[in-house]
């Protein structure tokens, strides 16, 4: 076993903040009522809810009433667009790299009779608004097209959509403009209105918060349907008992995440930077994937040829070293990376491919010790494998004849 | 299920990595649908296989399954080779979780194509002698 641990892993979760857990322990132990309760101890819990409310508006520039506490990110993007698509079947605009999340609503929408279209990427990984402007039609009632991708970092232009869909509405179309934004809150500067978004995805185990809390951001305005029912909590669009440790939980992230943005996105790009620099130094055959200005500033996200990626990710894991790749194979059946076959790669950059995502715990030393390990790992499986060898028809002695 | 000690070992550290320059056989195999890939070298010599080398490309238990086989057969009577099975295979990596046993099968697959060339080099060799 590895004697070193490096975690780079901060686009799949983050690891707690011990200042959030400080608040949540709190929380469990001081603040345990029902918010809804009227009594003291609820009242206590509510004071609780709202100030984290506060602290989640505050962070992508909303206002209290229009933060809905969910589960996490895929509840919020569930919620978004379920909550909207309960009248007849109209036409959805999205990506074709939106996280299955968002994909896995679409594609349930499509069954129920849809129209879905997913706007192609490009080599950079950024959807064109000109192709957005072709797809909207009149019976186009909802886009949902994510802030920043998950496995490349790329980002979307949301505010030019924003402002094109304030165009479309002051025409007269009923459009609303969902976007995802869990990789993106925190890690970029987000601002709702000049995003133009009318509801937005948060998720807190991304944020240096816990797993099993998120939130929507729901503009004033929309008229949202609960995807439960039986409770009037989240002002009707949410019924269930506040997990209150969870939202005080999220709501000391996102006040850390505001007052340490600027040192923790400068910490995190110098040490992308220098990552990337020192695998370009010392590893050839390789291609950084997506736009490499247009990007989330933490994550690189790095396809390496001749070699699959869980290979590559189960030696570096075995050296201490964690990462991610958007790859699998199982059952004998390919899943490469559909965002990376979006770029218009082959299938074996799309399985060659690795996200490393840096956080405000990583250091430079420890950069360091994980190129060289990624370096040898990958000297190694390139001298396994048979892709940069001469062909077998060369070798075989019986063609040889 | 995760990966046994063996498994983890042989990824570290693969063995019999590469191609035999003077080699009976050469055989490669690909998983049409994954993509994953195994080469087998093999140098026989009475009916015995005395060197084994391999490549692969592909998830860990394709490496793995790979470099465990080529430990397995050195040495190894042909006969025996042939009888050699994946579930065998599965068994000496130290167990495979079963939406990865297609990397023991490719490994199997790839062994029979060397050892079918390894037969018509056999039965070559025994025409040009009785003529």
């Amino acid at each position: 076993m590895a004697n070193r641990h490096i975690y780079l892993d901060h686009s799949a979760t983050t690891p707690v903040d011990s200042r959030v857990v400080a608040a949540m322990s709190r929380a469990l132990t001081e603040t345990f009522g029902n918010a809804s309760s009227v009594h003291g101890f609820g009242q206590q819990a509510r004071a609780a809810v709202d100030r984290a409310r506060r602290e989640v508006a505050a962070l992508i520039g909303a206002r209290q009433n229009e933060i809905v506490f969910t589960s996490g990110g895929t509840e919020a993007n569930n919620l978004a667009i379920k909550g909207l698509s309960f009248d007849e079947p109209a036409h959805i605009i999205s990506s074709a790299i939106e996280h299955p999340s968002v994909r896995g609503v679409c594609d349930a929408l499509e069954e129920r009779g849809w129209d879905v279209t997913r706007l192609p990427v490009y080599e950079n990984g950024i959807v064109r608004i000109d192709d957005l402007k072709k797809a909207i039609t009149t019976r186009t009632s909802l886009i949902s097209i994510m802030s920043a991708n998950n496995e490349i970092g790329t980002l979307q232009p949301i505010s030019e959509i924003g402002k094109l869909v304030a165009a479309k509405r002051a025409e007269g179309q009923k459009i609303w403009f969902h976007t995802d934004g869990v990789q993106a809150v925190g890690r970029i500067a987000i601002n709702v209105d000049d995003l133009g978004c009318d509801l937005l995805s948060l998720s807190g185990h991304k944020l240096y918060a816990p797993k099993g809390v998120g939130a929507l951001f729901v503009r004033r305005g929309v008229r949202l349907r609960s995807q439960s029912v039986g409770g009037h909590q989240e002002r009707e669009r949410r019924a269930g008992t506040e997990n209150v440790p969870g939202i005080v939980a999220l709501g000391e992230a996102a006040k850390l995440a505001r007052d340490e943005f600027s040192e923790r996105s400068t910490h995190d790009a110098q040490l992308r930077n220098l990552f990337e620099h020192l695998v370009a130094e010392r590893i050839d055959n390789l291609v950084f994937n997506g736009d490499q200005k247009h990007r989330l500033p933490h994550l690189s996200n790095i396809s390496f040829r001749f070699i699959e990626g869980e290979g590559l990710l189960i030696n570096l894991d075995l050296q201490g070293v964690a990462v991610s790749t958007g790859s699998a194979c199982s059952s004998g059946t390919l899943e490469p990376s559909p965002v990376i076959r979006a770029l218009g790669h082959n299938d074996e950059l799309a399985r060659g491919s690795i996200r490393f995502s840096f956080g405000k715990d990583n250091n430079e030393d420890e950069v360091r010790f994980a190129v060289d390990v990624l370096a040898n790992s990958v000297k190694k499986l390139r001298e396994l494998s048979p892709l940069n060898k001469p062909s077998v028809l060369e070798l075989q002695p019986l063609n040889s004849r | 299920m995760s990966y046994s000690s063996v498994f983890k070992e042989h990824l570290a550290n693969p063995r019999n990595v590469g191609d035999l320059a003077n080699a009976t056989a050469v055989a490669e195999e690909t998983n049409p649908v994954c993509g994953d890939r195994i080469r087998l070298s093999l140098l026989v010599d009475n009916g015995r296989i005395l060197e084994a080398k391999y490549l692969a490309y592909g998830c860990p238990p394709t490496l793995v399954s790979g470099s465990v086989l080529t430990e397995l057969i050195l040495g190894m009577a042909l006969s025996e080779a042939e009888s050699l099975t994946r579930a065998e295979l599965i068994d000496r990596v130290g167990g495979l979780p079963s939406r990865k046993h297609h990397a023991a099968a490719l490994a199997i697959e790839t062994l029979r194509a060397a050892l079918n060339q390894v037969a018509q080099v056999i039965s070559e060799r025994q025409q040009i002698e009785s003529r």
